[in-house]
Formats: C-alpha cells, structure tokens, sequence
C-alpha cells in the first residue's frame, strides 16, 4: 500500500493511493466500509479511533490502523463512482505532504556511501555508523518549494531512502530490524555546505542541515510489504533535468539493517525516520570546480528511489 | 513567578495543567482562573472556556497567546493573594490548590521544535579558547525529556557517564533573524537543564563532526522543574546555577560568565525561525570560572546528580543501571 498525507480544503487528511492513482481519503473510505458493509451505526467515529488523526496515531496503531486501511481502500476502489463525494480525489485536486510531515526523530546518516566518502575527501569509511539530526520540522512535501536563504552560499542535494519505523523499537538486531519498519519514501537531504564547514570548525553542524523545507520527503510511504528488498533499489537525482546522482542502495556501507540495529541503541519510535545517507554526485564533490552545480533559485530537482517515487521540489529566494 | 506543568490524579493523562506556586502549594491555574471569573467578573457560564483559553494545557500555548495571557496570570496571581489561596475551590466547588507531592511534575516543555544546547566540541574547547566565532549548538530530541525525581538510566552503550548544568532561555515570541538589539523581547523565560552526555561515545562521534547517539537516549535530557516566567536582564544575568554530584559541588556559573551573549545566541539561532515554547540552552562548561572553562561532572551508578538555581528549583536525580528497568 502506498500511504500518503495531503491537504484538501485546509484540512490534513490521511490517504492511500489506489490502483488508478487516485487519492483515498481512508477515514471516509473506511467509515463507508464500516457503514456500508459491516452496518456499523457509529462507523464515523469507529473510523476514527481505528485510524488515528493523523499518520502518526495511524503508525502507533500499527496492524490494526493498516489492516483497516487495506479493507478501506479494497472496498471503495472497486466502486466505480465516488457516491459520498469526497472520498476519492485525483491527485491533481489535492496537495501532498510529506507521508510523515512531522517525525519524530529524523536520524540522517551521514559518510554512508563509499563513492561519497572519496569524492568529500574524507580518509576512509567510517567504523560505527554516523549520522546526525536534522530538525523534524524541515521536512516538507513532495513538489513543495525549497526556500534558498539568503545566509548559504553553498545550497548541495543529497538523494536518499527514508525508512519509517512503524514499531517501538530497542537494541533489535540486525536480523529482526526489517521487521520494525513501516515502509520507505523518497529523500532530499538538502545541505548548506558552507554553513556546515563553518559550524564545524568549533563545533557540532546542526544549522547548515536544518534551516526550513532542507527535508523533501514522499511521495509516499510505501508500505514494507511491497518493499521485500529495500536495499536492491537505484537512486537517481538530476537538477534542471541533468543527472547529478545515479547509484544504488547496494553500494551502501552500513546497510539498513545495520543503521537500524545500531540505532535502535537511543530508543525509537513509530513515526521516527532514519535516512540512509546519499552516493556520489553532489554539488560538493564536483571537481575541480564546484560552482556551476550549486543549487540556484529556479532549479528544479528531481529525487527518485527505484519503487519507492519521485521528488520534485523547485528552489526559491527565501 | 513560576509555572509548572504537571499531572493531577483526578484528570486523564494526556491533560498536563499548568499550576504556579503560592505559599508552597501548587495552584492549578485554569480553575483558580475559572473561579475568578466566576466570582469577580460574575460571568460563569463562560468561566472555563474562557480559564481553558488563556491556561491550556501546555506552557507553550501559554506563552504562545503572549501578554494577554501574562496579564491573567498576574490577575489570577493577586486574587489568588486576595481570596486566600489556600481556601479557594473552583466555580463548582473543584480542588484548586495542590500539595507538591499531589503533582507529577512533568518536564515543563514537551515538545518544541528547537531544543537546542550551545555547544563546544571537545576540539573547540582546546583550540577556540576564549572565544569561537559562532555559537554552533546540538538538538536535543524531545523524547530524552524527563524531569525532577525520574531516574537516568544508564545507557547499555556506554561505559563513561557525565552531566553538565545549563541555563535553558526559553522563547516567548516567535520570530526570524532577530536583530541582536531585538533579542531581548522574544525571551519569554527561564528553566534548567540537565545535558547527561555518554562522553565515550559522544568523542568517537566528535571524529566525524556528529552528536547523536552520546546526547539523545531515554532520561539524557532533565528539564524543569519550573519556567521562570519574564525575569529581568540582570536578574537573568546573574542568577547562579550550581550542579552537584553526592552533596559537592561541581559546577557553578552565571549567564555573565558566559563565553557568548544572550544577543549573539539569539541573532544566531533565530535565523531558523523562533516559537514559543522552544529553548536554547547555555552550560556551565560554555562559562568560565576564572579563567578556565568548567568541566561536565562524570557519573556513576547510584550518583545523586542535582542541578539547581534560587529561580527554577532544583532537578535532583538518581543514576540507575538499565538492568532491572522494564523495556
């Protein structure tokens, strides 16, 4: 299934994608359900308790807010009209948001690619996994904008994979740690290099990855049942059409179990979100000369994960 | 004044009310708001909504709804002062005022979007001595939140504990790229923090410029026990903040021994944007105590780690070992 969040008349709502592409609202969808085939008299507010407001109450719910969903959206995508009205949009009437427009945590894994470590110069790989946070509330949708503020020089791309825990999750193993995963969405770990270095020179780079929108997340979150192999994917980014990064998820240094065994350590939580970190291409390891590929106002960026969907988030002046 | 963020018994758990200190006791601000209108402006039947509006159910969306809300805070405050706190009850004869240990004290801010410690890297500490040019600073995840009385449990992954005290400015007014003249306005509060940091860990992921797993797991973060509500720039300056291990103490500091300005920290961070409710905190090992930083305190399973101010109160903590703690 893949999962989604969008915005309809203001209103945040919690949707799936159906076989035509179309936008299920899941609360009216299994409120249908309950009424229409299971004759429930309060299926209004059964659909709510069920699912959750929102997608995070919806992950906390784990199989019993899914296992309402998939009924939900079985039964109304073999109807062949929309009878309540408001229930099945195009995705033209809707904006997305991020599936997961507030995580939790956002644990970002940095130096996690070895074609990457050579191009940023760094010695070698890494002996534990390394990664770093970014604020949660950077993450924006799917062709939203990305504000350029006017303190980066130098605004750098990075594609990735985003895996959504779905389950309360401590010092798990790497063999059981697929386990805990909800689904997977697409990635842009958006960068200030210049902010970065000079964070770095004293102390601890928090600002230069986190200012708002540097977090395009979706398009979905496609649920790990349809992903059986996570780590077999391509990734793909190109900016004004040309491509900048083309690699796959095999080439990474701690796989996605490995990130999530190491750290499930701190405690993690439904709705929390670890980013697998990005290959070779970005604008920072261009050689010699890494100006032409920084990222301008009017760029458009596209962010693809093989399966998994595609990102396209234009840069506009803050 | 004070507001504290607790939990009362008599109402389900995902209602926290804010309550103030009088005399000792706690006050639960909403019904003593109640009461108030109910009796002085003689308007009961928009008594609650009106006591829910300005008192709801975090100090974020207190400090959010900005003077009008301070404004009946002080009003509460006096006719509380006037009505006899400790005889007051609520428009229907609710219990208004509390004994300490009657609340759970719950950390008094829950969950903002910037949490952030201003930092030094142990690099910077040699190299950047007195002053480093920007103040950089860590997040520090709002799940590692706990308060007064809750045990930090030592992590499996670490063999090498230590706490550091820190004076947490809490953000009354939201805001963007704060002109350094202008900080002062948007500084709502004041409450303490505890940073617990694995410093084995936290040096192995120095080497690559991170700061994660060594500062964020359950109980590596004590807030509270109260936010200091508006104090004034010298007040906030020179308030002592002292941290001790076992009854000694062993750090001690003041805003104005501080390596950086409450101006540069403010202009600095709010280039990301300030709310309500969010804080940025200063350490006892960013402040000099004669001409040397302050080291963070190392722990041990069974320390009694307290941090305290005359202002905010007193975090008092035990150390425990994971084993024996239910996952």
């Amino acid at each position: 299934m893949k999962l989604l969040t969008f915005v309809h008349q203001n209103q945040e709502r919690i949707g799936a994608l159906d076989d035509k592409g179309r936008i299920v609202d899941l609360h009216r969808a299994y409120e249908s359900y309950l009424r229409e085939v299971e004759s429930n008299p309060a299926a209004y507010q059964m659909a709510a308790v069920v699912l959750g407001r929102d997608i995070m109450e919806f992950l906390k719910r784990s199989e019993k807010s899914l296992d309402a969903a998939r009924k939900a959206l079985a039964y109304v995508s073999q109807k062949t009209n929309d009878s309540n009205g408001g229930t099945i949009f195009k995705r033209s009437e809707v904006r997305l948001m991020a599936p997961v427009p507030r995580p939790g945590a956002l644990v970002s894994a940095g130096k996690n690619f070895s074609d990457h470590v050579a191009e940023m110069s760094s010695k070698k790989g890494p002996a534990a996994p390394v990664a770093f946070l970014k604020l949660p509330g950077t993450v924006i949708g799917p062709e939203d904008d990305i504000p350029h503020p006017p303190e980066v020089k130098n605004l750098d791309y990075e594609v990735e994979l985003a895996i959504i825990i779905g389950k309360p999750c401590l010092d798990v193993t790497e063999e059981e740690a697929l386990e805990y995963v909800a689904g997977y969405a697409a990635f842009n770990d958006i960068s200030a290099r210049d902010v970065i270095r000079s964070e770095n020179k004293t102390g601890i780079h928090l600002m230069g990855k986190s200012f708002p929108g540097f977090a395009p997340m979706g398009p979905y979150l496609v649920t790990a049942d349809e992903t059986p192999e996570p780590q077999n994917l391509k990734l793909r980014l190109s900016v004004n059409g040309e491509t900048r990064q083309d690699s796959h998820l095999g080439y990474m240094i701690f796989k996605i179990r490995d990130m999530i065994a190491y750290w499930s350590q701190m405690g993690l939580n439904p709705g929390d979100v670890l980013t697998t970190g990005t290959p070779r291409g970005v604008a920072a390891g261009r050689k010699p000369d890494q100006t032409p590929w920084w990222l301008k106002p009017g760029d458009v960026v596209e962010a693809e994960v093989e399966k998994v969907g595609l990102l396209r988030n234009r840069i506009v002046a803050e | 004044m004070k507001l504290y963020l607790g939990l009362l018994e008599s109402f389900p758990p995902h209602q926290p009310r804010i309550f103030t200190e009088v005399s000792g006791k706690l006050v639960d601000l909403n019904l003593a708001c109640a009461a108030r209108f109910a009796q002085v402006e003689h308007n009961p039947s928009s008594a609650y909504e009106l006591a829910a509006f300005y008192f709801p159910d975090t100090i974020a969306a207190f400090l959010q709804r900005g003077e009008q809300a301070l404004k009946a805070l002080n009003e509460v405050v006096s006719f509380l002062h006037k009505s006899g706190s400790n005889e007051l009850r609520g428009p229907a004869d609710e219990k208004v005022v509390y004994e300490p240990r009657e609340v759970r004290l719950l950390p008094p801010l829950q969950n903002p979007e910037k949490s952030f410690v201003i930092g030094f890297s142990d690099k910077a500490r040699i190299e950047a001595m007195p002053k480093a040019e920007i103040p950089t600073g860590y997040y520090k995840l709002p799940q590692t939140f706990v308060t007064t009385g809750v045990p930090i449990v030592w992590p499996k992954f670490s063999e090498e504990l230590d706490a550091d005290a820190c004076l947490a400015l809490v953000i009354g007014k939201a805001g963007k790229r704060i002109p350094p003249e202008q900080a002062w306005d948007y500084i709502g509060g004041a409450t303490i923090l505890l940073d617990i940091t694995a410093r084995d860990v936290n040096r192995r992921e120095g080497l690559t410029t991170n700061n994660l797993l060594g500062k964020n797991f359950p109980s590596s973060t004590s807030l509270g026990p109260a936010i200091w509500l508006k104090p004034t720039r010298k007040e906030l300056e020179n308030v002592d903040v002292k941290l001790s291990l076992d009854g000694s103490v062993k750090q001690e500091f003041a805003l104005r021994d501080c390596v950086f300005t409450i101006e540069q920290i403010i202009a600095r961070w709010s280039i990301l944007g300030i709310q309500p409710g969010d804080f940025l905190a200063i350490g006892a090992s960013m402040a000099l105590q004669g001409d040397r930083l302050q080291n963070p305190a190392p722990l041990k399973i069974g320390s009694e780690v307290c941090c305290f101010s005359p202002a905010v109160g007193e975090l008092s903590h035990q150390v425990v070992s994971s084993k024996g703690v239910r996952r």
